[in-house]
């Protein structure tokens, strides 16, 4: 059932369509327009070339890594694979590295 | 349909001057759809262009004619959406006037003895805008589609791919919070917001 009050709304809705008129567009609609479409076009043409820049530089970062993993290591070899294990314990442990053979300091603050 | 689908394959193959004939058929009638559905002129024309530059970017989606025009709708709709939910972000409404508005309004109800100057106009499009405030921005869109545009539900129902009864709800909802609203406002007190 429709009341006054439904019906006071509908007679403001229609004074607000009077309200509303349907504006002229103005001169630069059109030109403004085109100004958008081109520099939305521009924009989505520099983000795929960002992207497509960005995945050849994935490819080749992939294909490096992958020669550089698939390559046989020749230089330097670990002592671990030449030696005993006592020697290579040896090395890696020098009787005189200052970190083992120095004294602990004990700091003992005024706080 | 006021084009015929030719014109839209010519645009959609990238024609620009097919797309511009597009947009001279159809932005009067984009502009006043906006124009009442966000109430601010200022701002109309930049809502219009960016229904075109949407409409421009998503053509080669089109498939059929008879869908174009609950589509270029459908556009409108969520453009003037995306707009009035960036306005209500940043600006609060005024409601505490409404009562005065509502009376100038009842002037004009009773036989149009007020001459209303652009300055008149004005206080109504603010006081319907903020008496709309009490439902969501979809809500608000839809309700002026129905009462304002005089769109049917079986439109409706094409440009929200909603079903008939869904849309009966929510239409009935939508007044019903806008009548309350408006009765409270009468009796001078200041309606809820959406949240």
């Amino acid at each position: 059932m429709r009341g006054d009050s439904d019906e006071q709304l509908d007679a403001l809705f229609r004074v607000y369509r009077e309200a509303c008129p349907t504006p002229e567009p103005g001169a630069n609609f059109m030109p403004q327009l085109w100004h958008k479409i081109e520099s939305s076009q521009t924009l989505g043409f520099t983000l795929r070339r960002f992207a497509s820049a960005f995945v050849t530089a994935a490819v080749a970062a992939s294909l490096a890594l992958g020669v550089y993993m698939a390559m046989p290591r020749t230089a330097a070899p670990n002592p671990a694979y030449y030696s005993s294990y006592v020697e290579a314990l040896a090395a890696a442990n020098t009787i005189d590295t200052p970190d083992i053979v120095a004294p602990v300091r004990l700091d003992l603050g005024e706080n | 349909m006021l084009v015929d689908f030719e014109l839209i394959k010519r645009a959609q193959a990238g024609d620009g001057a097919a797309f511009n004939e597009i947009v001279l058929v159809y932005r009067k009638r984009i502009l006043g759809t906006i124009t009442r559905l966000i109430a601010r002129p200022e701002d109309v024309e930049d809502v219009a262009q960016e229904v075109f530059l949407r409409l421009y970017f998503s053509l080669d989606q089109l498939r059929t004619a008879e869908v174009f025009e609950p589509w270029l709708y459908r556009l409108t709709v969520n453009a003037a959406y995306d707009y009035l939910r960036k306005q209500r972000r940043r600006q609060e409404y005024r409601m505490s006037d409404l009562s005065e508005q509502q009376m100038l309004m009842a002037d004009a109800l009773a036989g149009g003895r007020v001459e209303r100057d652009e300055r008149d106009q004005k206080k109504i499009r603010e006081s319907v805008d903020a008496l709309l405030g009490v439902v969501s921005e979809a809500d608000r869109i839809l309700l002026m589609l129905k009462e304002l545009e005089g769109l049917s539900l079986k439109e409706l129902e094409k440009i929200y791919d909603i079903k008939e009864n869904a849309l009966k709800v929510r239409l009935f909802r939508a007044r019903q919070r806008v009548l309350k609203a408006f009765g409270a406002t009468a009796k001078g007190k200041e309606p809820a917001r959406a949240g």
